[in-house]
């Protein structure tokens, strides 16, 4: 780690962050947020956290920058000015944060120092991971084997809460044609009846290397930084970026929005059968050194390896799916007829 | 060797400085997009051309598929990045913004 670096990149991501809450334009809001998210990676790069970093960039600065953009694109652009003559709660606002700012600088006293090779963590646990991952799953990056092999269990259940966000997306937004709801005033989108040669000669390029690379990322999880959510998050992005520079039939033609549930309700499947599997076969939940039983010339510790391989491709096609719908609703108000 | 790494980097470096005064200081939003894409596409390459040169210190097959890998990355960035500059100008166009004039002398 080089501190100077790490305070510049900090207090840039501070400033990012004002700046973000300050401005009054949600759409630079939203892009300032993007450029937070890249510093945020940038930092996480420094600090050797290379997985989180990769999802961050994928994740924090891609794909949620394009779903803060459709949304505030669909709905309102400027922050109307709030009304003064709230003081009252204004400051019983300034007391809550005060007060439980307090209440977790207390609470962080209690922690061990950052990096203390002497904390409960340090002590038994990491060094556990570090010298037995090669040995116990044959998975070289030890980042994947605590994600979905030793933390299956957590991983899973992250997997459903991804599963269960697009569900919420579905249900507040999605309007089908003949419910009375209020009515909301008509998408205007740019692109009616406008299309740009150079922009959809290129996307249509480039999308099928995303694809490829989101598959490598996937399949790669083992040996390099990457896994099923990164790599889902890529192949979401490449549809999203087909619906921009074409519209939103295109895509929906070749993903339409039953095979969006399905493929969200697969992935997850997919994930909790491999862990049923292992049950049924006298194991533990997710423990998938049985499975070398069933899969053919393996050992229990290939075995595991696959097992990991299994989840990570569940993990994938659930967070495409889910992406995908999330930006579909959001970017026609549920119609999915046409928009951004 | 080294010494075409380092020319090439504070090129890089150079450009991209450049860039940032072209996008702070030109006068409309044009000519800004104008400065952003040109100066950050070949920045990016003169960037990451050195690393490409710095990996063959010792040749072998590791460095050689890092080599292509940056380099496809640069592939990649002279697809995006003109076309991306190339879309938000369009996108200003579509919005009306006026493109900066030099007033008439009668009027100045």
């Amino acid at each position: 780690m080089i501190w100077q670096l790490d305070i510049s990149v900090l207090s840039l991501i501070v400033l990012c962050a004002f700046a973000t809450i300050m401005v009054k334009d949600l759409l630079s809001a939203a892009i300032i947020f993007g450029a937070y998210s890249f510093l945020m990676c940038l930092l996480w790069t420094e600090m050797g956290a290379v997985d989180v970093a990769f999802t961050e960039a994928s994740v924090g600065a891609g794909v949620s920058t394009i779903l803060f953009i459709a949304a505030a694109y669909q709905t309102t652009r400027i922050v109307k000015p709030r009304k003064s003559g709230r003081i009252l709660a204004k400051i019983l606002g300034l007391a809550a944060a005060i007060v439980m700012g307090l209440v977790l600088l207390a609470a962080e006293t209690n922690f061990p120092g950052f990096a203390d090779p002497g904390s409960p963590a340090s002590r038994h646990l990491s060094p556990y991971y570090i010298t037995h991952t090669l040995s116990d799953t044959a998975v070289p990056n030890m980042v994947t084997s605590v994600l979905a092999d030793y933390r299956g269990f957590d991983t899973m259940f992250e997997t459903a809460v991804i599963f269960a966000a697009g569900l919420a997306v579905i249900a507040i937004l999605r309007r089908f044609k003949h419910t009375g709801r209020c009515e909301l005033p008509e998408t205007y989108s740019i692109s009616a009846g406008y299309q740009d040669t150079i922009i959809r000669f290129i996307s249509r390029q480039l999308v099928p290397f995303m694809q490829l690379f989101a598959l490598y990322v996937v399949a790669h999880g083992h040996h390099s930084p990457g896994g099923g959510f990164q790599g889902g998050v890529i192949l979401g992005a490449s549809f999203i970026l087909l619906a921009i520079s074409y519209d939103l039939k295109l895509v929906m033609n070749r993903l339409n929005e039953k095979w969006n549930i399905l493929l969200g309700n697969i992935g997850v499947l997919i994930y909790a059968s491999i862990g049923f599997i292992c049950l049924l076969m006298g194991a533990n939940f997710l423990d998938y050194s049985v499975l070398s039983k069933i899969l053919p010339a393996t050992d229990p510790v290939m075995a595991r390896s696959h097992g990991m391989l299994g989840i990570e491709i569940g993990v994938a096609i659930a967070v495409m799916a889910i992406v995908v719908t999330i930006y579909l609703n959001l970017a026609s108000h549920g119609k999915l007829d046409k928009g951004l | 060797m080294d010494i075409v790494v380092i020319m090439l980097t504070v090129a890089g470096v150079f450009l991209f400085f450049a860039t940032t005064v072209g996008i702070l200081r030109f006068p409309d939003f044009y000519s800004r997009m104008h400065a952003a894409g040109k100066g950050d596409t070949l920045s990016s390459l003169l960037m990451l051309l050195p690393l490409v040169l710095y990996n063959f210190h010792e040749l072998n097959l590791a460095n050689l598929l890092l080599a292509m890998k940056i380099l496809l990355i640069g592939v990649f960035i002279f697809m995006a990045s003109p076309t991306a500059t190339h879309a938000i100008v369009d996108a200003g166009f579509e919005a009306g913004a006026k493109p900066w004039v030099k007033k008439p002398e009668e009027e100045a």
